[in-house]
């Protein structure tokens, strides 16, 4: 019975999950930045903790140099795609729209904090600025990321950060609801 | 509603500065003493002038450690920027072998971890233990899955220990920009699950002692440098508030109570007290 079933056996396949084949591919993309990235580590070494500061931001300088040199054709979308922007961006709306007013009035509060800034790819995140708390209940519904990045939240964008280098390595704009 | 006047402390009044450092605590052989301090690292005259007030009570009170409760270094974090907001003003202190406990702020570069001064052993987060008091050192800026599957673990295992958390973000607080409800609703289930005694934060530039809520006493220590004058406001769940001047606080652990006094920039004791662990309150 194969005469029309390939249209027949494409219906009975189970459904794909979108989110699941979404996320996928962003780890695949984090990966990838996770391979460059250990390449400079080797090179300007990993940091371990020290008494000294100026090592600390020697190091932290140098591996955002190099980081930033070998992603100088990095853009917005790079690893935070379009359908995983969409996808994000719905999972945080629904989210925000289950809390009740006090918690986003927090969360406005908090953000008065941070200065009016845009933040751009492969650009530091400016040094002297604090870093917006991160919704805690926001996290679980985002895919994990390995340690040494993070997501953090300004203004209305989602920014995915390295950590210890401070480079910015992608922007989702309009991701929070305002 | 704002007092006319700014807010009183509740507890005890203020007093002029005293000739002597007046210790409240009782010193008892064998107990934990430590220094607690927030929102510190700004390298203003203020901060030199509480760390002024933290060494002449050492001399009273000799503590052997601090928790530091975030915002470490406030602004730029080159190497003189430590010297100027840490390494400087607690000089007196680092000689004398304080260790310094730190947990992150949100005005800190979460590579403070690597500085050894703050103990964080590269961690965000961790948990260590003095005499019979188990500390949890929690990073409030990034609460993820990981890291409260951490606490549920290191909880669970601390047994009859005193439990003490500190992080950055207040769960209560009047100040003007409100408790941290989505970190209270993420941490406060496990506090309460395992029994958690006592809370201290930062982040409010202010003193703030509440009564226990669901069974733990939550204390905000965030003046110890910056000041938000007025930013605490009359609440039935306070027991004690401060907010005319800069602040820290010394606590002493002996067996089931943990003492403490709350100082100011100038010397005077603001609160002080004795609290029951849980398990032992009447």
């Amino acid at each position: 019975m194969l005469a029309a079933g390939g249209c027949k056996n494409e219906e009975a396949k189970p459904a794909e999950n979108p989110t699941g084949a979404v996320f996928a591919d962003f780890a695949k993309r984090v990966d990838a930045y996770m391979k460059v990235r250990k390449t400079l580590v080797d090179s300007v070494g990993e940091l371990d903790p020290t008494r000294s500061q100026a090592e600390i931001t020697t190091r932290a300088t140098k591996l955002a140099s190099s980081i930033i040199a070998a992603r100088a054709q990095a853009k917005p979308g790079d690893i935070f795609t379009p359908e995983f922007s969409a996808l994000v961006a719905t999972l945080i709306k629904q989210e925000y729209s289950r809390r009740p007013d006090s918690v986003q009035e927090t969360r406005e509060d908090q953000q008065d904090e941070l200065p009016d800034f845009v933040p751009k790819v492969n650009t530091l995140y400016p040094t002297t600025y604090p870093l917006a708390t991160f919704p805690a209940t926001l996290l679980p519904l985002l895919p994990p990321l390995p340690e040494q990045l993070e997501y953090r939240v300004v203004q209305n964008y989602l920014v995915l950060r390295d950590i210890e280098a401070n480079v910015i390595l992608d922007v989702m704009p309009n991701a929070v609801p305002s | 509603m704002r007092s006319r006047f700014g807010a009183a402390i509740i507890a005890v009044a203020l007093a002029a500065a005293p000739l002597g450092a007046q210790v409240y605590l009782p010193m008892k052989s064998g107990s934990v003493r430590f220094l607690v301090l927030g929102d510190a690292g700004t390298g203003g005259r203020e901060q030199y002038e509480v760390a002024n007030q933290m060494v002449r009570y050492g001399k009273t009170f000799p503590f052997t450690f601090a928790i530091m409760l975030g915002d470490n270094i406030y602004g730029s974090e080159r190497p003189q920027d430590f010297d100027r907001k840490f390494t400087r003003p607690y000089k007196t202190l680092l000689d004398k072998g304080i260790e310094f406990d730190a947990a992150l702020g949100n005005h800190d570069d979460p590579n403070q971890r690597f500085y050894k001064p703050f103990n964080l052993g590269g961690n965000r987060y961790r948990t260590f233990k003095k005499g019979n008091v188990r500390f949890f050192v929690i990073d409030s800026n990034y609460l993820d899955p990981e890291q409260l599957k951490w606490l549920d673990k290191e909880l669970a295992a601390s047994g009859s220990d005193w439990k003490i958390a500190y992080f950055h973000h207040p769960l209560y607080t009047t100040a003007r920009r409100g408790p941290e409800v989505e970190v209270r609703a993420v941490l406060e289930p496990l506090f309460v699950k395992y029994g958690v005694d006592v809370v201290f934060s930062g982040h409010e530039h202010i003193y703030e002692r509440y009564k226990p809520q669901k069974g733990i006493y939550y204390f905000t220590v965030g003046g110890a440098a910056k000041l938000r004058r007025g930013d605490t406001h009359p609440s039935p769940l306070l027991s004690a508030r401060f907010d005319r001047d800069r602040s820290f606080l010394l606590a002493e652990i002996a067996g089931d109570s943990l003492y403490f006094q709350t100082v100011s920039r100038i010397g005077a004791v603001v609160d002080k007290g004795v609290l029951a662990r849980r398990g032992v309150r009447p």
